[in-house]
């Protein structure tokens, strides 16, 4: 089977199932790039009216650059989109033309009002004026609706719960009555009741007619519902699946252009561990005083996963571990070979205790975007490498030639910007940070974020060869198939707790989905799991 | 079964040639330095006198009085604040040092206690800014507003007027005024100290984890904080470091006038911003550093000079020096399109 | 969750104003004891003379802070532009028309507002950069201009000085923009006008237009300013070019203590307007004790206390809401 060539040579069909006239979406050629980095490098697909159509692809495959192209937001470089036939080149125009977006960051006015914004933008149309009652009463009817009980449509959007500020976007992009309703990754901030009532509108959309269009890279969850698939991978379009060919197996094969079973450079699994002397211990920990304590032990030369559906404390207990994040109450300790054990509160005592953070949002947690690629490995090194307040630049250089050699870091001069480098090797200059001093932890938040496999690849092999002298790592990952092979435990979380463990030969994308959702046995479908969660819904 | 893949962005090669690469790299110090000797040329050729010894030296002096009072807004510009309250702490330090020394208190006890003071303002500036982020600007012209009032009270108490009268030691002359000497040498020490602290400072900028720090905050707060960068702490110590500098720049102008004036500072509020702008300092923070700002200060001072020479009063000046930041800023420091935002 | 009640969601809605109403009475009882002639007519209408330029200028900067470009601080020099150039360009040639001296006030007032926005939003520079610059310049010019008092306004407008009786032209000016800005704060543009303030990227991403709305904010703040301009010319019946600092630091506290967000989005001439009317008592009440030259000072102290503890209390008070909602969730 030969995934790319298959997919590239399978035109999309010219009209869709019962279409008159143009698309909803048709998208052609499509090419964007941000400064060096390309984000799309021909993107085709079309979406038809009445159909709900998933876009999935790993992070960073160019998924919310294209819906943000969809909404008008900017435009391609080169190539076409088009919604019913005509090209939007601002978001005023998207809007005229039927597009509703719901983004992946909750897009409030904080100060306004929940009506106010579920109306916002919103022209009123000829002889459609409404007046500011009718507006209150009607944001205040699909609020309540979509969240599940009676939201005052007058209060501040400031005031309220993250999960419902998300609803207040739905709602905007539900009360303009879309043609074309495009949700990026909109399931982060719901819990999973809000999601399955979030697919259930889905449905009632394209029941209505409307082109629901879903950009997301959780595929197992749309695996039930979505009528169609297209795939991108690295910024191109992949494929397209339909009906019963969506499929958890086949999507990830797609979307990782490699399949599972060759997947054969990811086996540090495979090394035993030995369980004697833990490095990491974690006792009754809770990340919020309304959440179960959870525990956990690491063992040197272990890599232990995390998984979870977004919002389940997974992340805070990653962030509790290497003091980046405060705890409410438990305790985490890291052990050394002969000192006492220490314990970790703050930042200062996770990095004097060499347990080391590193996160995949790097836009936001990693890089400085002012500064070179050396500067953005020494910042972090500074502190620890001055002389009577001197830092030691050639100390400090001689370990970024080390550490870039050891990454295989693919980069022009150290004295370029950061930003100059592709995401992966962002990443591999923020690992080499760590590496450089000498870590006998390190958690990792999401790191593969919008990191290429060839890049993804050679992590794991740099975690392996660490943890193989001796460190221990928790790797936190939002894609479940990234942690088998690769983990010798996975904790799954639930209702910010760790709700259980899967070990050695029960690590299966199948398992750890099911544990996500509550599910402990083995044998289900992942259909049944989504399916009964409709029911209770229903 | 094969995977046809390609592997994107490889080493990305730059195929200008190597002077436009440095010059871009370099495109703040280019641009400035080519500004000043553009100024340099024209005054030259239309005024006579513009090069002389003479002016040269008054230019330098003007240059060290706006180059130690930028040396705070420089830092405070780093972190992606500005401080509005140099001006009115430059002329609070004026007034307070004729009133002290007049009131009696030995000389060196009176500076110490302006410069302790000076420094307090700027600390107490430092917290309220940091509390109140956005408002930040506000913060310090509010510092500044019941700094200047509280201190010509009580100067003014004592004796009429609202003026404040008092002697100026006469080395404090020698250090500031046109006529001082170094060592015999025609060129007032203010000058001399004015480029050694200048060369410290961009060395501590470049070498010390205090000021490595400062770039990494301005540049990504969160990420800073995760490098250990006591985000509260250098906050505070870079508005106490405007506060210190402003009260050095009130004592020195008075050295330089012979005469407490209140309002000596007030240029200052514009000049230093400006100062920082022009050498290409974002005012967003996070890039620049004293260096870019001393090219700014020695552009603005030659621009002045020539403005001066064309014959333009105080005001004339300050109309053209605001004009000219929009153009300057947009080099530098445009924000990013909303569409790019999101 | 229940709905609140009108009164309740007023009180919330409006508690951003509470610090300058307070301060606005206790200043009326103490300025009110220790010079009771303000409460007769003529006190009033003095009073009301006097403190007029400010609330219009106060009012011009709460629009465009709302709008999130800020604290305007070229809105003062704007006002003295206005002023120096009527006194320059109309009244020392004699020309002293109504409907030209009143257009030229607002046209000159727009037309600096509008370069402004554009400087904003198409060069994209940070409006704080851009109002201290165009402070710089104006008040520059304002001196250029006229270089010390002088000037003589016409009849018609030297009579809005006057100020003998509580109904004078300047006080239906005052209700006329108080009104008028009223039944704005219906419209859907003045929603805009906050949305695109509170969150421009939510804003733009929303399909509100962005630069439009900026720009009719701008020119409404243009407005005000033109309109200050012409109060402030008949206030001192000539032109005046050395106020410009003066009534920007004296706005900015007003618009400050009447608990205008500078971030944008929230806020409103309910706080402002008490602001304005506090700010300018402060001065009265202080030129009721025999302070002399002292009085500039002290004045000058509390706009300085005033503009830090407004900003402190504002954030104290809102981290308290914060915490009292987090805690009521948990």
């Amino acid at each position: 089977m030969d995934l790319g060539a298959s997919a590239a040579t399978t035109p999309p069909p010219a009209t869709g199932p019962g279409a008159a006239g143009p698309p909803a979406i048709e998208v052609r050629g499509m090419h964007k790039s941000f400064g060096e980095t390309r984000a799309l490098r021909g993107v085709d697909f079309t979406a038809f009216s009445g159909e709900i159509h998933a876009i999935v692809g790993e992070n960073g495959s160019g998924k919310s650059t294209m819906a943000k192209i969809i909404s008008g937001i900017f435009g391609p470089d080169s190539g076409t989109a088009r919604i019913f036939g005509e090209e939007i080149g601002n978001p005023i125009e998207a809007s005229r033309a039927g597009v509703a977006t719901v983004f992946q960051e909750v897009l409030v006015a904080e100060t306004a009002t929940v009506a106010e914004n579920v109306f916002m933008g919103m022209r009123s149309e000829k002889g459609t004026r409404r007046s500011r009652s009718w507006k209150r009463e009607r944001a205040g009817e699909l609020m309540s609706d979509l969240v599940g009980h009676e939201i005052d449509p007058d209060e501040i959007v400031e005031d309220l719960p993250l999960a419902v500020r998300q609803w207040v976007t739905i709602a905007r992009a539900i009360a303009r009555e879309p043609r074309v309703v495009v949700f990026d990754e909109s399931t982060a901030a719901l819990d999973l009741d809000g999601a399955a009532r979030l697919y259930a509108e889905m449905q009632r959309l394209r029941d209505g007619g409307a082109c629901v269009l879903v950009v997301t890279h959780r595929i197992a969850e749309l695996t039930s519902f979505a009528d169609r698939a297209t795939v991108l991978r690295d910024g191109k379009t992949v494929g397209v699946v339909e009906g019963a060919e969506i499929t958890l197996d086949r999507l990830l094969e797609m979307m990782s252009g490699v399949a599972p079973s060759e997947d054969a450079v990811r086996a540090p699994a495979a090394r035993a561990v030995e369980r004697s002397a833990p490095v990491l211990t974690a006792s009754a920990v809770q990340v919020q005083p309304a959440f179960a304590p959870s525990d956990l032990e690491l063992y040197p030369g272990e890599i232990i996963g995390f998984a979870g559906l977004d919002g389940q404390g997974q992340s805070e207990f990653i962030q509790a571990l290497t003091g980046v994040a405060p705890f409410a109450s438990g305790s985490v300790q890291v052990h050394g070979d002969t000192e006492e054990p220490r314990s970790i509160h703050t930042l200062e005592d996770a990095i004097g205790a060499r347990a080391l953070y590193i996160s995949g949002d790097r836009r936001r947690e990693g890089i400085f975007t002012n500064l070179s690629i050396f500067e953005n490995f020494a910042m972090p090194i500074y502190k620890d490498e001055q002389d009577f307040g001197i830092i030691r630049r050639r100390s400090i250089m001689n370990k970024f030639r080390e550490q870039s050699e050891r990454l295989s870091l693919r980069a022009g001069a150290s004295t370029n910007l950061i930003t100059s480098l592709s995401g992966g090797n962002q990443q591999k200059v923020i690992i080499g940070r760590v590496l450089a001093q000498n870590p006998r932890v390190v958690a990792l938040n999401d790191p593969a974020r919008g990191v290429d496999i060839r890049t993804k690849r050679e992590l794991y092999q740099q975690l392996d060869t660490l943890a193989a002298s001796g460190a221990g790592v928790v790797y936190l990952s939002t894609e479940i198939d990234e942690l088998v092979g690769l983990c010798h435990r996975v904790a799954v979380f639930r209702d910010g707790a760790l709700f259980t463990w899967l070990e050695g030969e029960q690590i299966t994308s199948d398992r750890i989905l099911g544990a996500m959702f509550g599910h402990l046995e083995t044998d289900f479908q992942i259909e049944e799991i989504m399916e009964s969660t409709h029911a209770a819904e229903n | 079964m094969s995977v046809q893949y390609t592997y994107p962005n490889e080493i990305p090669v730059d195929e200008r040639s190597a002077i436009v690469q440095w010059i871009s790299a370099h495109r703040n110090f280019v641009l400035g330095a080519g500004m000043l000797i553009g100024l340099l040329v024209v005054g030259g050729f239309t005024l006579p006198g513009f090069v002389s010894g003479l002016n040269v030296r008054s230019m330098l002096l003007l240059g060290a009085f706006l180059g130690l009072a930028s040396i705070g807004q420089t830092l405070v510009a780093l972190l992606g604040g500005l401080d509005l309250a140099i001006p009115y702490i430059i002329g609070s330090a004026n007034i307070a040092l004729v009133a002290l020394i007049g009131g009696g208190t030995p000389v060196g006890l009176s500076i110490v206690v302006v410069l302790v003071a000076a420094t307090l303002i700027g600390l107490v500036n430092g917290l309220l800014s940091f509390r109140l982020q956005n408002q930040a600007l506000v913060v310090s012209l509010g510092v500044g507003f019941a700094t200047v009032g509280l201190t010509q009270l009580f100067t003014s108490s004592n004796d009429t007027m609202g003026q404040t009268t008092g002697a100026v030691p006469r080395w404090l002359g020698n250090l500031a005024s046109l006529n001082g000497t170094t060592f015999g040498i025609p060129l007032p020490p203010i000058v001399l100290i004015w480029i050694i602290l200048a060369i410290a400072l961009i060395l501590v900028m470049r070498s010390t984890w205090f000021g490595r720090s400062l770039y990494a905050l301005g540049g990504n707060r969160t990420a800073a904080r995760l490098a250990r960068a006591p985000e509260r702490l250098r906050w505070v110590s870079v508005y106490a470091i405007s506060g210190l500098f402003s009260g050095v720049t009130g004592i020195a102008l008075l050295g330089f006038s012979g005469g407490a004036f209140v309002r000596v500072g007030d240029p200052y509020l514009f000049l230093t911003v400006a100062a920082v702008a022009v050498g290409g300092t974002s005012l967003l923070g996070g890039r620049g550093g004293y260096g870019s700002t001393l090219l700014g200060v020695l552009v603005l001072t030659v621009l002045t000079s020539l403005l001066v020479g064309y014959g333009l009063d105080s005001n004339g000046q300050q109309f053209v020096l605001g004009l000219l930041i929009i153009p300057l800023v947009a080099i530098y420091a445009r924000k990013t399109p909303i569409k790019y935002q999101v | 969750m229940q709905q609140k009640t009108k009164f309740t969601r007023f009180t919330e809605r409006s508690g951003y104003a509470g610090s300058a109403w307070l301060l606005m009475v206790v200043l009326l009882i103490i300025a009110g004891v220790r010079a009771p002639y303000l409460f007769t007519g003529s006190g009033i209408g003095g009073f009301i003379v006097n403190t007029t330029p400010l609330i219009l200028v106060a009012m011009a900067m709460t629009v465009t802070a709302l709008v999130g470009s800020n604290v305007d601080l070229s809105a003062g020099a704007l006002m003295i532009f206005v002023n120096v150039s009527l006194v320059k360009f109309l009244f020392d040639q004699s020309i002293g028309a109504p409907w030209i001296v009143v257009l030229l006030a607002i046209g000159i007032g727009v037309a600096v507002q509008v370069i402004q926005v554009v400087i904003m939003t198409v060069v994209r520079i940070e409006p704080i950069i851009v109002t201290l610059a165009a402070f710089l310049a104006l008040s520059g010019l304002n001196l250029v201009i006229l270089s010390r008092p002088q000037g003589r306004a016409p009849n018609w407008l030297g009579a809005w000085g006057a100020g003998r009786d509580i109904f004078g032209p300047m006080t239906l000016l005052v209700i006329v923009v108080i009104v008028a800005w009223f039944l704005f704060t219906r419209t859907g543009l003045f929603t805009r006008i906050k949305l695109v303030g509170a969150n421009e990227r939510t804003a733009f991403v929303s399909g509100v237009p962005v630069f439009r709305t900026r720009l009719v904010a701008h020119v409404i703040s243009g407005v005000l300013i033109g309109l200050a301009g012409l109060a402030y010319t008949g206030f001192i019946a000539s032109g005046n070019p050395t106020q410009s600092a003066t009534y920007t630091l004296a706005a900015v506290t007003a618009l400050v203590l009447g608990g205008t967000s500078l971030a944008g989005g929230a806020g409103g001439m309910l706080g402002t307007v008490p602001g304005a009317i506090a700010v300018s008592l402060i001065s009265f009440t202080l030129s009721t004790f025999p302070l002399g030259l002292l009085a500039s000072f002290v004045t000058q102290f509390a706009y300085g206390l005033i503009l830090v503890l407004a900003l402190t209390l504002g954030v104290l008070v809102r981290g308290i809401v914060v915490r009292k909602k987090r805690s009521a969730v948990a």
